[in-house]
């Protein structure tokens, strides 16, 4: 298959009319200082300003310890932040809510809970009955490609499949956002690409919101609508690529185009200059 | 098929008993004072004892306090503990008072304990709920402190009835000091009952409220 040209894109041309009526988050000016017993508090997040309209795919990318995590836990309603607040579909975020699902770095599945239990774990706290939820976490558990595990436990699987399984839980109570937290960085290549093509095929299909934090620049241009560079600690925003590359994509086509070579440039020279900024006292 | 090796661990615990009461036989023998019996002598014993009913009484006695101090201390220790290990308020206010509390061994209590509520039920009950809710409410607290706290998250995020970060878990918390509660009021009462099938000709005893067969 040849590489599709640039087209003109209706869709691009509604973009920033679509950003304002159709806002899933929008976080206005959120600043998060962690407060430590001994220690100087210390300021994760300063002055971060986001919108993410509905259905978009939004990496965020940045050196280690910029506050890319607080800032999903913030959206998760995890973390509270001490200044600024963040909205979800126009309604103040105060808490945790089956609307935001979180994929953590750590998968934190349920140890006592079996795949399958994992999985189900959602549709029943939502009221589902126990055959319907069954039958929605095995279909699930398929589509993670982990048909055959349903009565393993967390101990007996490998990360990968932890990640899978930690996917598959979250999908299943259909939270119209995924919040995920550098969900492929613990697996190989191979079973990276894998689960990245896996999860855009669920995101072309049911068009979720995400946000998506990685330090892989390949992951994030190849993964999303636009890429959110931060700066060193404390984490700002230091600029917001939009990445206007044809979809559905493939990776093997992707990986020839060079103005997806060209993003992946621009945005590891931005990053090499947030860390170079620390080298500056 | 079993393996010598399983056949060996399931069989632990039967050969840990045997060996104890080995070492009592060879204990008895040496010693051979009057005051303790070898193991042989007091296995003997047992059919005498349970066929009699002034000890079967005594004996269920011993039991209906040990549930209800049990059950009791179960009631408490594991909501406490559980709160202490999610909040640091309630554990700076309650730890002190575990740590100081624990290493006393409860029989030392029991002579003070004696004096404020005399040698009744009451007292015999206090010691066993002492007995049982110090080391609960520690291990249900250490145990409540590692839960990695993505855990709770992933299981805040899944769970419709989350709407606020800390609120919702002490709903559960109460929940559960309402199940427990009534599963020890539960037992109880199935307790009273068996035992009024089993030895029809004991009065149930009316000292402890919880009791109503
Ligand atoms: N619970 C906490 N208490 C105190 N400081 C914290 C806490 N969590 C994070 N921090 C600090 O906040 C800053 C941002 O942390 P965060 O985990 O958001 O970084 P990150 O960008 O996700 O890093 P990484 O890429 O390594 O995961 C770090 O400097 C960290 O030390
Ligand atoms: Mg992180």
């Amino acid at each position: 298959m040849k590489v599709a040209p640039s087209r003109p894109n209706i869709e691009d041309e509604l973009a920033p009319a679509r950003r304002q009526t159709n806002a899933m988050i929008a976080i206005d000016n959120v600043s998060h200082v962690f407060r430590t017993s001994g220690r100087q508090d210390h300021l994760a997040l300063s002055n971060i300003s986001l919108i993410i309209e509905d259905g978009a795919f939004v990496a965020i990318l940045g050196p280690s310890g910029c506050g890319k995590s607080t800032l999903l836990y913030v959206v998760g309603g995890f973390v509270s932040p001490t200044e600024g607040l963040a909205r979800v579909k126009g309604q103040a975020i105060t808490g945790p809510g089956p609307d935001r699902g979180p994929v953590f770095q750590e998968f934190a599945l349920f140890p006592w809970k079996s795949v399958l239990g994992n999985v189900m774990y959602g549709p029943r706290q939502q009221g589902v009955k126990s055959a319907e939820a069954e039958a929605q976490s095995r279909a699930l558990i398929e589509m993670v490609g982990l048909k055959g595990f349903e009565h393993f436990y967390p101990k007996e699987l490998s990360g990968g499949m932890k990640q899978r399984v930690a996917l598959a839980r979250t999908l299943a109570y259909h939270p119209a956002v995924l919040l995920m937290d550098e969900p492929f960085g613990a697996l190989d290549a191979h079973t990276r690409t894998r689960l990245q093509n896996d999860l855009l095929n669920i995101w072309e299909r049911d068009r979720k919101t995400v946000l998506f934090v990685t330090h892989s620049v390949d992951e994030a241009v190849f993964l999303s609508d636009r890429v959110v560079v931060m700066t060193r600690s404390p984490g700002r925003i230091k600029e917001v690529v939009e990445i206007d590359l044809p979809r559905p994509r493939r990776r093997s086509e992707l990986l020839l185009d060079p103005r997806y070579q060209k993003y992946v440039v621009e945005i590891e020279r931005m990053i090499d200059d947030t860390s170079e900024e620390q080298l500056r006292p | 098929m079993m393996s010598g090796r399983d056949l060996v661990s399931r069989a632990a615990p039967l050969l840990a008993c045997l060996g104890l009461l080995g070492l009592w036989e060879i204990a008895a023998l040496v010693l051979s004072t009057d005051s303790f019996p070898t193991a042989w002598v007091a296995i003997r014993a047992i059919p005498s004892i349970l066929g009699d009913k002034e000890s079967l009484i005594n004996i269920l006695d011993s039991l209906r306090r040990m549930a209800i101090g049990f059950a009791v201390g179960v009631i408490v220790s594991i909501p406490l503990g559980l709160m202490m290990g999610r909040s640091r308020l309630v554990a700076s206010f309650f730890n002190p008072l575990l740590m100081v509390t624990y290493p006393v061994p409860k029989a030392a209590l029991m002579p003070i304990i004696m004096l404020w509520l005399g040698v009744g039920d009451l007292a015999k009950t206090l010691v066993i709920f002492l007995g049982v809710s110090l080391p609960v409410i520690y291990h249900s607290f250490q145990g409540a402190k590692a839960v990695e706290e993505k855990m709770l998250w992933s299981g805040a995020a899944g769970n419709i009835l989350f709407n606020s970060l800390d609120m919702g878990q002490y709903d559960t918390v109460y929940a559960m000091i309402i199940i427990i509660g009534a599963m020890g009021i539960g037992l109880d009462a199935a307790f009273e009952n068996l035992r009024g099938k089993l030895v029809k000709w004991s009065e149930p005893s009316f000292e402890i409220p919880l009791s109503f067969a």
